[in-house]
This record gives structure tokens, C-alpha cells and sequence, in this order.
């Protein structure tokens, strides 16, 4: 049972939790003033401790240092006592399982960091070792420089050990490096460390200023995690060290062990100012599911590909009105983006195609077409449009077009003169449109209202679960999916879509209109009691492994069934002993 | 709260995975030896109970041990310097001491008064060195003063040490105790006598008229900086307890190839103990009534006991001063801003941040 520490925020694999001792901790932190080393078993025997609830106590372990055979670490594994005080069981990647304890140390530690490939491997096993609702702790490892990118990975606790050993050695650490002390003849700090002439400052002060780095940069990594903005900070935190840059992008090589952890929204934006930021679950994930879930329903008007705008959603552009104006409802339009993709104009609102900002040069990467064209080919593989237009300016756009064009063996028609907004391009646009017919007010709706129930709960979906007595209320962005309209007025409430993330929150009716589908249900079980506000992991019986944070999710017990939206990945429901596993919307006793 | 049970690790377990883990390992080399050759062989100067002596030492090349054909010590990589086969003729290992006496003849003005033999192994052990051959040893060096051998010590017997005693040599059984704690002998070193079968081996070479040099190991795997200088503080006062143990010869773990510690040092989970942790030791227990010496080997590289670099070689030399002299104010002359790393080390590493500073 894990009673000493319960995940708040989780951002990717980084977690904003409580290490609920007698004076509680917020962590990611460094925990020296609030651990206890019972010690370690190989030089003597040792009594468990008596403990207590105002630090953490290292269970008596045995530590396995990197480099130990996993025989020997096997046959020298320790067997942890269940305590009622908080504890840490000392593991290494050959011997980490459910000890029952609230943390968990990692005693290879020292081994790892400096190298990707190892550290992230020992990382992933470990986590997916230990319940997830257990702190992960590394020592003799933080530094200002690498903390971000060890929290970022999935680690929670720290020391200050690192930090005081490379002060001792006269090593000046900042969050880009770690200098000499006697080549610096100014101090790059104001922390109270630095605050002296130069001439006094010494290796004492040294160690001061380095943990005082070391918390500062703790605190900020603990507010992008509030913020959801983890990510953005080490694409270029990250840059200061090879080996953090090389951990970063062998993580996002781990995509499921990242998206597992990733929400399906957040509230703020991503920057997209590296060519990593390609590599990130969102973007992996929209992509993914434009092309694998998504369909294009408009199948009388041609594909109209345009460029994105800096504005979102994109038909709150200037540019896109233009657009809109020749195209007159007579072509489907979708946005072509780096480093989103294609986004198709029903999924304007889903997250992240209106939450993102990208640096805008108009000079592209090889990766960025490379990128944007496999989505784009991807995306018209198995469409039936009669026809491509392509109304995009020359640079990156053009050539990824022209790219697939011919991977696809199709013909594209072009009307972009030299900008896609000049009169001529314009004019271009509303001939090529010409004798194709206009689609309606309510169809658009109902294709958006359809796709967006494709993107979040499965290909099919959208007509699984609406059905073809689809009716759309309120007035795109807010738009309402009901039923099949009655004598007295409006047909029953199904869902209603969310202009802030573009994603459906369903009703009762429309949760049990999925449940009675083929599409995959998000459920989650749990015990015989009726859930108002929200659902504590304890409640949980048992979570689909796929549910993510931000999911919409039914919620179904012996007396209950509702529905309600994710706050915890599936299997943390399954694991965790405390915190909200999900917020109800509507329940219904049964 | 439910009943503690740290403690489920059963004796035999890590005695299997430890020579497991080492036959593997040690499977590696394939490197082969002349069996007419000693392994190594030197001149030295040495500290005994009757004073400084020349010391000649010679590693003997017996095939080597038989407990590291099993698996054997996680440190130990001389069972790797052995010839094929497993066993050498009385001719040839004759043929090794005369190889030490030419070298002796070209290299030292006089014959050293004092003889070491090691054999990475027992020399007491029959099955590495016959009865015959330990006889002709003791013949050969006969007009010396002092003797020292090597043995586990399940081989010391009065009767074998008396023969030395007997050509009138002061006779020393060196024994590889590593610690006194027998935990630790077990657990990290992976060696499988308690220290009752030492103190058995001392009372033996005592009554046969010699005396044991205690050989302990200062930080094998496994063991913080703190715990390794506190393991060795205890071994050399409980050493200095037994009758018939005079010297104790306290040596820092260096990492040696084809051994376990090798694979930890590799994937960074092993260094050296500092040399500042051998200065503690020997300075911390000086008034103890035993001599205590040390000799560092790989001083100051990665794979043997340092300190920062710098003062790397004044550390050392303060100690082969403090083993001749046994004066413990040799240590004051030696100071370096590493020694405040050496102090946070002591302080902060833990069992799972091994290590913590390189």
C-alpha cells in the first residue's frame, strides 16, 4: 500500500506528487533533510527501524551497484518488511518489483547517468516495475544541468549529493555546465552563495551555490510540470549536455511508455521551436490518429490543401477567410502545418492543432517535409476525393505536395500564383471550385460532430455512436450531438463538443449509446457505490490499460453508470491507493 | 507492525551466484603461462617485528588456487596469471625460485634477509606445492632470516611451519583474512573461512614456533567508503587481538582484470578506495599493538586506490614511510583540497549511490 505519496500533476512521464510526511513534500525534490538510511545489510545485519512519519526511511537494503550480475543481484535481493511509517525499498533494475514500499531507489544510479541508451532503459524497466503511484528516487546524481531531464524521464526524488561532491572539486555547476571555479572571474549567479566579492568566494561556497541551483531549478521544473510545459523546457534544456539531448530523443523513441503517461489535452500551448517537437506524443498522436482514425466524409467536393495560419483556430485567420470565401462550401478544406501535419477542418479545435506555436521562417527542414509529407500521404491513402487542389505558397508546402503527388501516383491541381492570398491565387481557387456543388450548413456539422467522436474513440466511431439520426444544435464552435429530433423539439442530448480542446463530452444517453456500440469503451469499474464529483483510486475495481488522462470514460459499477473524463492512465487507476482516478459528468443509479 | 524479516538470504545463494558469476567471468581470459617462469618477482624493503629488512617476493606460479577454479574471490584476478592444466611439476616450480635467485643475484649488492613466497594460492596446499618441493624451498632458503608464505588458512598445520622454523628461519604464515567481519568476507568477497578458522591457523603457526601476517582487503564491492575504513579499522584491532598475529599488511582493493569488481568498475559501479581512506585507517589505529602496513599497488590510476590526482603520490609516499616508521605524524605532512570531496564522500555515500565521486 502506497499512503505516503500520491501523484497530483502528471506531465508525460514527469509527476507533480506529495510525499505526505508529517510535514509534507512536494516533489520532484531533493529529500536529504527528509530521509532516513536504516543502512545497508552488507556489512552488518540490521533491525528494521522503528520509524516514523516524519521522514522517509530507507529500509535496511543491500545496494547493487551498476555493473552487478543479475545472478548475484538476485541472490542478494532483499526482502522488505511491510512498515506503517513511509519507506524506500533500495532496488536495482534486476531486483525491482512491489515491495510495498511508498519509494523506491534505484542503486545503479551513479552507472547510468551520462549514458542514454542505459539510463533510459533502467528508467522504463524500473517504472514499469514499481506501482505508479510510488515515488522513483536516483542519488548521487542531480545536477542543475540534468535534473530536468531525470524528472522528465519519470524520476521523483533526488539528494544533494552530486551537487556538494563536484562543489567540493571546486566545480561552479549552473544549469549549462559545470565549470571550473578558477576559470570564472565573474560568478554567472545571484543566489545568496554568490552574493560576495570573487576573491572570497571558495569551495565552501561552491557546494552553497551548486544545491542552491540544484532547488532552484527544482522549483522551476516543478512549475512547468503544473503547467504542463515539461516538454518545451528540456527541448532546450536538454541541448546543454549530449547525453540529456540523446535521453530525450531515446525517450521519445519509447513512444509508449511516454504516451501512456501524456494527457489527450492540456489547457496551454506547445512551443514548437525544435525538430523535436515533432517527435512529441501529441504530435506523434494527432498524426496518428488523423490518418488511422479520422475519415473525410465531404465526398462530393474536392481536397482543398491550405497553408496553416498563426492564428487558431485557423478560421479565426484572415487568411483562412479568404479562403473560405472563394472556396464557398464547395471543397473540403485541411490545413497543412509543420510540425502538426494535416489538420482537416472538422478537427480545427482538437487538441493540440489549436494549442500550438511554431517558429515561422518559412524555411523547412528535410525533416519537417519529410515529416508533413508522410502524414499528408497517410491522410489522402484511401480517400475518394475527385479531386486535389493545392492552394499553398511555394516553400516547404509546395514541395511536400509535388512529393506525394508522385509517391501516389495522382495529379494535384495548383492556384497559387505567388501567394495564396493575392487576388489572382484567390481567383485561381474559386475556378478550380467551379461546377462542384456546395455542401450545407448541417452537414458540416454533423461531419465535424462525427469526426471528432473518430479522433477520440476510434475509427467508426463517429457513426457508431451517433448513428444516422444525427442531429446538431447550437452554433459551431458549440455544438451539440442529439438525437433524432422529436415532435416536441430537440432529440435527446448525446455530447457536446468543447470549444477549448475540441474534443466530445458525452451524456448519459451518449455513454450508453457507446457502451451498446462495437466501438472500444474506456471503462472503468468500480464498486458498489453511486460516484457524485468525482472517483478515488481506491474505488477503482478495474481501468482499461488504454484510458489516458483526459479520456472520456464510463464509469460502471453494480449501482451506478456514468460518465466522466480521466484524470489518471488507466493502469495508475488500477495501481494507485490514492488521489481522483476520474471526474464524474453525469451518473445515473441502476 | 508485522514481523521483520530482513534477513531471508540464505547463506549458500550467494556463495552460488558470486561463483557462478566468476567462473564466467574468469572463462574470458584465455591467456596462457610458462610454467618455468614465477609469475612475478621483486626487491623491497620491509617492515617485520625484528625490524627493516631487504625482502625478496616472489608470486609463485602453483597453478593456482583451487577455491578460484570454483569461482573464487570477486577481487582476485591472479587465478588469471596461472598455467594450464592446473598443476606444476616439482622441476618446474624449482626452476621458478632458481629464475628468482638469478634475479636476485643481478638486480641486489647482498641476498634480502627476508623471503616472500605467494602463490595466489596456498603454498601450504600439497596439491599446489608437494611436500617434496616446500622442503626444497626451505632448504634453498635456509641462510636467510625471515620467511614469509602464503595459505589459506585450512592448510596451516604445525608440522608444515616447523619445517621452516626448523632450517632457522623466522616463519610467517601470510593469510588472506580480508576482514575480520565474517560477513563481509562472505558476502563481498565471496571467500569462504570464518575468522575462528584464522585465529585456528594462528595458534597453529604459533605453537610451531612462527607467527601470521594478516592480509585484509580495504573496500571490496559493495561497500560505501565509510563502511570499507570503519570494516578495516575494526579487522586491524581485532587482528591485533590475536596470539601469534604480528603484522597486518592492510591493502586497498584495486581492480584486477577478468574479476567481478572489473565489471562493476566498468559499468561505474565500483572505484578504489582513496588513498586518504588508507592514511585514516593506518593513522586511526597506530597505537594498536601490531604492525600495520600497507602497499598500495596502482596507486594513484583509475583501477588502484587515489585521491584527486594531485597529491596522489604524496599520499602514497607517506604511507611506505608510515609502514617503515609506524609513525602516525607522517599523515599531518599531507594535505590537498581533495581531501574536502574525501570528507563529503565519507559522509554521504550510501549503499545505492555507489560510488559517489570518482
Amino acid at each position: 500500500m502506497t499512503d505516503y505519496f500520491e501523484v497530483h500533476e502528471r506531465d508525460g512521464a514527469a509527476r507533480l506528487a506529495e510525499l505526505r510526511l508529517a510535514d509534507p513534500v512536494t516533489t520532484p525534490a531533493v529529500v536529504d533533510d527528509h530521509l532516513a538510511d536504516a543502512g545497508s545489510l552488507w556489512p552488518t545485519e540490521r533491525d528494521v527501524p522503528a520509524g516514523d512519519e516524519s521522514v522517509l526511511t530507507v529500509l535496511p537494503h543491500r545496494g547493487l551497484p551498476g555493473g552487478t550480475p543479475e545472478e548475484v543481484a538476485e541472490a542478494f535481493a532483499v526482502d522488505y518488511p511491510d512498515v506503517d511509517y513511509p519507506s524506500a525499498a533500495v532496488v536495482s533494475t534486476a531486483t525491482a518489483e512491489d515491495h510495498g514500499a511508498d519509494a523506491y531507489v534505484l542503486s545503479e544510479a551513479a552507472g547510468l547517468v551520462g549514458h542514454a541508451e542505459a539510463f533510459v532503459e533502467a528508467v522504463i524497466e524500473t517504472r514499469e516495475a514499481i506501482p505508479d503511484d510510488t515515488a522513483l528516487m536516483l542519488s548521487g546524481v542531480a545536477t542543475p544541468r540534468n535534473v530536468a531531464t531525470l524528472v522528465y524521464a519519470g524520476v521523483d526524488l533526488v539528494d544533494r549529493d552530486r551537487a556538494v561532491v563536484r562543489g567540493t572539486q571546486g566545480r561552479y555547476l549552473t544549469t549549462d555546465d559545470a565549470y571550473f571555479l578558477e576559470d570564472l572571474d565573474e560568478l554567472p549567479c545571484s543566489c545568496p552563495a554568490c552574493r560576495k566579492p570573487r576573491e572570497e568566494f571558495d569551495r565552501q561556497d561552491c557546494v552553497d551555490h551548486n544545491v542552491n541551483a540544484l532547488e532552484a531549478e527544482l522549483a522551476r521544473v516543478r512549475r512547468r510540470i503544473r503547467d504542463g510545459r515539461l516538454r518545451d523546457y528540456v527541448e532546450g534544456q536538454a541541448r546543454q549536455d549530449q547525453w540529456l539531448t540523446a535521453t530525450m530523443r531515446r525517450l521519445d523513441q519509447q513512444y509508449a511508455y511516454l504516451e501512456r503517461h501524456t494527457p489527450i489535452y492540456r489547457r496551454e500551448e506547445i512551443t514548437a521551436a525544435t525538430e523535436d517537437t515533432m517527435r512529441r506524443v501529441e504530435i506523434q498522436r494527432f498524426a496518428q490518429r488523423v490518418t488511422e482514425r479520422y475519415r473525410p466524409r465531404f465526398d462530393e467536393q474536392p481536397l482543398v490543401i491550405v497553408p496553416c495560419s498563426a492564428r487558431k483556430p485557423y478560421s479565426d485567420s484572415q487568411s483562412h477567410e479568404q479562403y473560405h470565401r472563394a472556396i464557398q462550401f464547395r471543397g473540403h478544406m485541411a490545413s497543412m502545418t509543420s510540425p502538426i501535419g494535416v489538420v482537416p477542418q472538422e478537427l480545427e479545435l482538437t487538441y493540440p492543432a489549436q494549442h500550438y506555436d511554431s517558429v515561422v521562417t518559412g524555411r523547412w527542414s528535410a525533416n519537417e517535409i519529410e515529416f508533413v509529407a508522410d502524414v499528408l500521404e497517410g491522410y489522402l491513402d484511401g480517400t475518394d476525393y475527385p479531386e486535389v487542389i493545392v492552394h499553398v505558397p511555394g516553400e516547404g508546402y509546395r514541395e511536400i505536395c509535388e512529393r506525394v503527388e508522385e509517391r501516389l501516383d495522382q495529379s494535384f491541381t495548383y492556384t497559387v500564383e505567388d501567394h495564396p492570398t493575392t487576388a489572382d491565387s484567390l481567383a485561381n481557387l474559386a475556378g478550380a471550385l467551379e461546377g462542384y456543388p456546395k455542401y450545407r450548413k448541417r452537414e458540416r456539422q454533423h461531419n465535424t460532430l462525427r469526426a471528432v467522436a473518430d479522433y477520440q474513440f476510434g475509427a467508426g466511431a463517429g457513426d457508431e455512436i451517433f448513428g444516422d439520426t444525427l442531429t446538431a444544435e447550437g452554433t459551431y464552435p458549440q455544438l451539440r450531438a442529439h438525437g433524432e429530433r422529436t415532435d416536441g423539439g430537440q432529440g435527446e442530448q448525446l455530447a457536446a463538443l468543447t470549444q477549448q480542446y475540441g474534443v466530445l463530452g458525452l451524456t448519459i444517453a451518449g455513454a450508453r449509446r457507446w457502451v451498446d456500440s462495437d466501438v472500444s469503451v474506456k471503462r472503468v469499474a468500480i464498486d458498489d457505490f453511486v460516484p457524485h464529483g468525482s472517483v478515488l483510486a481506491p474505488g477503482v475495481v478495474d481501468a482499461a490499460d488504454e484510458i489516458r488522462v483526459g479520456d472520456e470514460v464510463v464509469i460502471e459499477g453494480p449501482s451506478a453508470f456514468g460518465v466522466g473524463r480521466a484524470t489518471m492512465p488507466g493502469p495508475a487507476m488500477d495501481e494507485a491507493t490514492r488521489g481522483i482516478a476520474c471526474q464524474v459528468r453525469h451518473v445515473e443509479e441502476q | 507492525m508485522s514481523t521483520p524479516t530482513p534477513e531471508v538470504y540464505e547463506q549458500g545463494k550467494g556463495m552460488d551466484a558470486h561463483n557462478k558469476v566468476m567462473r564466467e567471468v574468469r572463462s574470458r581470459n584465455d591467456a596462457s603461462y610458462d610454467p618455468r617462469e614465477p609469475t612475478r618477482v621483486w626487491l623491497d624493503e620491509d617492515n617485520t617485528p625484528d625490524g627493516v629488512y631487504q625482502s625478496l617476493t616472489i608470486i609463485l606460479n602453483t597453478g593456482g588456487c583451487r577455491w578460484a577454479r570454483a569461482g573464487g574471490c570477486t577481487m582476485c584476478g591472479y587465478v588469471a596469471e596461472s598455467v594450464d592444466g592446473g598443476s606444476v611439476a616439482h622441476e618446474d616450480l624449482m626452476a621458478q625460485i632458481q629464475y628468482c635467485l638469478d634475479h636476485e643475484d643481478e638486480e641486489a649488492d647482498e641476498k634480502a634477509g627476508l623471503i616472500k613466497i605467494y602463490t595466489s594460492g596456498s603454498f601450504l596446499d600439497e596439491r599446489e606445492v608437494g611436500a617434496e618441493t616446500r622442503r626444497a624451498i626451505a632448504e634453498t632458503f635456509a641462510d636467510r632470516d625471515r620467511i614469509v608464505v602464503e595459505s589459506l588458512p585450512d592448510f596451516v598445520d604445525r608440522e608444515k611451519v616447523a619445517e621452516f622454523v626448523d632450517a632457522g628461519l623466522e616463519t610467517d604464515i601470510a593469510v588472506g583474512l580480508e576482514t575480520a567481519t565474517d560477513r563481509v568476507r562472505r558476502d563481498c568477497v565471496n571467500k569462504y573461512f570464518d575468522f575462528s578458522d584464522f585465529e585456528d591457523a594462528a595458534a597453529q603457526a604459533q605453537a610451531a614456533g612462527g607467527g601470521v601476517k594478516a592480509y585484509l582487503l580495504m573496500k571490496p564491492p559493495f561497500l560505501t567508503e565509510s563502511e570499507a575504513i570503519e570494516d578495516m579499522q575494526r579487522s586491524v584491532r581485532k587482528c591485533a587481538d590475536v596470539e601469534g598475529c604480528h603484522t597486518v599488511s592492510m591493502n586497498p582493493c584495486n581492480v584486477q582484470r577478468y574479476t567481478m569488481v572489473e565489471e562493476l568498475f566498468h559499468d561505474q559501479g565500483y572505484r578504489p578506495p582513496w588513498l586518504w581512506s588508507v592514511c585514516e585507517v593506518l593513522e586511526s589505529t597506530a597505537d594498536e599493538d601490531v604492525i600495520v602496513v600497507s602497499d598500495p599497488v596502482g596507486h594513484g590510476s583509475d583501477r588502484g586506490p587515489h585521491n584527486c590526482g594531485e597529491c596522489d603520490d604524496r599520499a602514497q609516499r607517506a604511507i611506505k614511510d608510515f609502514d617503515l616508521r609506524q609513525d602516525p605524524s607522517v599523515f599531518e605532512q599531507v594535505t590537498c583540497d581533495c581531501a574536502a570531496t574525501w570528507n563529503a564522500v565519507v559522509e554521504r555515500e550510501a549503499s545505492y549511490s555507489l560510488p559517489l565521486a570518482r
